[in-house]
């Protein structure tokens, strides 16, 4: 698989402070990567890095086009994107024309608009709410509202930054089933910053950084066994992780076992 | 301290074509001494609830009684401010209510706006900053340049200043990371047995709740469907999902085992006393 991001010698200043120094990292297309870190590490310095929002040194590429001014519209145009706060970016006076907005800024025709909102609108069983105000709702349907937008886009690439933090525990569940559903059949690449190490189970890759620096990267059955260090970070590990190294450490299992049907069915044989 | 819900409703914008019901029916004693919980998805009305404990919110139906305050519709409450300073309430996000240039200022604000009557206002503010785990070196700190954890603090501290009988979290977990919501549990732990303080949580951190909770109140359709002990509530498993509300995580894993292998491991609080439970039944 191609890398749909390259990350080369990133370096990145905050208030004089460096954020990130000679920083480097490759995403391979149709992964799903976990970015955590404790809070303050990073994470959503570097996915604004990526959507052009900050000046930096280095090269990043996205989608073989290199990060610069004259890219930048065709680049974006490739990334869905949900942040914490929501409202901030909300618009529009009705959930329907929230989500048609950004697809009028790309002059797509309106019979498509319709026909993708209807998509999105059902995938995320959102359609009761489509003539309310998206300020007038909760904290967890403004989430899902974002992520309509983000996902009518048809992106290559999805960008989570602490994206599901409000939504209740269920809907975090279901939305992670939709976004893995889109990851496997239109082999949509995510990257999911958040300091929630729970929906690392459900991705592929993890890369856990701090202070700028990548800390642990690879498969997650791999890099959530290195529990020290997630300790030592403040990060805890997710409950299926911690149960595995349990279990691994008594002889009852012999491998990370992140599922917990298979879990079941692995230690009752 | 008393706090019982009486057929209380809310409604808002009540008779104008933007009302909304979020509330009905709500007959409820919060347990004195105890942390609280109350349970819902997102938009069930849990915020509603607890905002009318307080007072920041009428009942639109019925009334609830705090202590020897009667909340209720068109009635007008004599010293509301003594009441906010009795029952405190840590907003969801509350760093995003700071405006002070220093944490001593922030703090310092509320007491002032309270008209609190202290002749040592920085003893009674280095004690509460004490209480939730910070120093004295906090005082003149800038409140937005502190982390998300530390903000939190300090938001807790503003309210014990006050010395409240009843405190409030609205979602206290919200946007924190791993090691700030453990230090945030051990803060509220402290408060209710060292300080005896009534608790009372909103959140839908299903596992917040299992850590913490003494009693819990299940939200559901405007409604409490369900309350009763930690133990109680979490062992209904049917009923919760029922309610589209999920489980902790080390009940949902026994309640697997017991669906699919027919083995019942009973309610765990604590993945050491699952795991010996599974060498049981394994081995």
């Amino acid at each position: 698989m191609n890398d749909l991001i390259i990350i080369k010698d990133l370096t990145f200043c905050y208030d004089k402070e460096y954020i990130f120094s000679r920083f480097n990292l490759n995403i391979k297309e149709n992964s799903w990567v976990t970015l955590v870190g404790p809070n303050g590490s990073g994470k959503s310095t570097l996915i604004k890095i990526l959507l052009g929002l900050y000046k930096f040194d280095g090269y990043i590429s996205i989608c073989q086009k290199i990060l610069n001014t004259e890219n930048l519209r065709e680049i974006r145009s490739k990334i869905g994107v949900v942040f914490e706060n929501p409202d901030n970016c909300f618009v529009a006076e009705t959930v329907m024309d929230e989500i048609a907005f950004s697809l009028e800024n790309l002059e797509i025709p309106k019979k498509e608009i319709k026909k993708r909102i209807i998509e999105v609108a059902n995938l995320l069983r959102i359609t009761n709410i489509l003539e309310k105000n998206p300020h007038a709702l909760s904290g967890g349907q403004k989430q899902l509202v974002a992520l309509a937008s983000a996902l009518a886009l048809e992106p290559k690439i999805l960008i989570l930054d602490e994206a599901l933090t409000k939504i209740d525990n269920q809907d975090k569940m279901r939305i992670l089933e939709i976004i893995k559903q889109l990851h496997h059949e239109k082999k949509m690449t995510i990257v999911n910053a958040t300091h929630d190490i729970e929906e690392a189970v459900y991705g592929d890759d993890i890369i856990v950084i701090d202070k700028g620096k990548i800390v642990l990267k690879g498969p997650k059955e791999l890099v959530l066994k290195e529990e020290k260090i997630f300790r030592e970070l403040g990060l805890g590990l997710p409950f299926m992780a911690s149960l595995s190294l349990k279990l691994q450490y008594y002889n009852l299992i012999d491998k990370m076992i992140l599922d917990m049907d298979e879990l079941v069915n692995v230690l009752w044989k | 301290m008393e706090i019982k819900f009486n057929q209380v409703g809310y409604c808002y914008n009540e008779q104008t074509p933007l009302q909304k019901e979020v509330l009905k029916d709500i007959n409820i004693a919060i347990i004195e001494g105890k942390i609280n919980g109350i349970f819902g998805k997102s938009g069930s009305g849990k915020t509603t609830l607890v905002e009318m404990i307080n007072a920041l919110l009428i009942p639109t139906v019925g009334h609830i009684k705090v202590d020897n305050y009667i909340i209720e519709k068109n009635k007008k409450i004599v010293n509301v401010n003594t009441l906010r300073c009795k029952v405190g309430i840590v907003f969801e996000n509350p760093e995003d209510q700071f405006f002070n240039t220093t944490v001593k200022k922030e703090i310092e604000f509320g007491m002032k706006y309270f008209n609190y009557k202290t002749d040592k206002i920085e003893d009674r503010i280095i004690d509460a900053l004490k209480m939730v785990g910070l120093d004295e070196t906090f005082l003149e700190r800038d409140p937005f340049s502190l982390s998300s954890g530390e903000k939190r603090k300090v938001a807790i501290a503003s309210i014990l200043t006050f010395n409240p009988k009843v405190i409030i979290f609205d979602e206290p977990t919200l946007g924190l990371d791993y090691n700030s919501k453990v230090n945030l549990i051990r803060i509220i732990k402290m408060l209710k047995n060292k300080y005896n303080k009534t608790i009372i949580i909103t959140t839908h951190d299903v596992d917040l709740l299992h850590q913490l909770a003494d009693y819990i109140f299940v939200l559901h359709n405007k409604k409490v469907v369900m309350e009763g002990n930690k133990n109680d509530i979490f062992s209904r498993v049917d009923e919760l999902k029922k309610y589209d509300l999920p489980v902790p995580k080390i009940i949902e894993f026994a309640n697997k085992v017991y669906i699919q292998k027919n083995i019942k491991m009973g309610y765990r609080d604590d993945i050491n006393d699952l795991i010996k439970d599974i060498y049981r039944y394994v081995k």
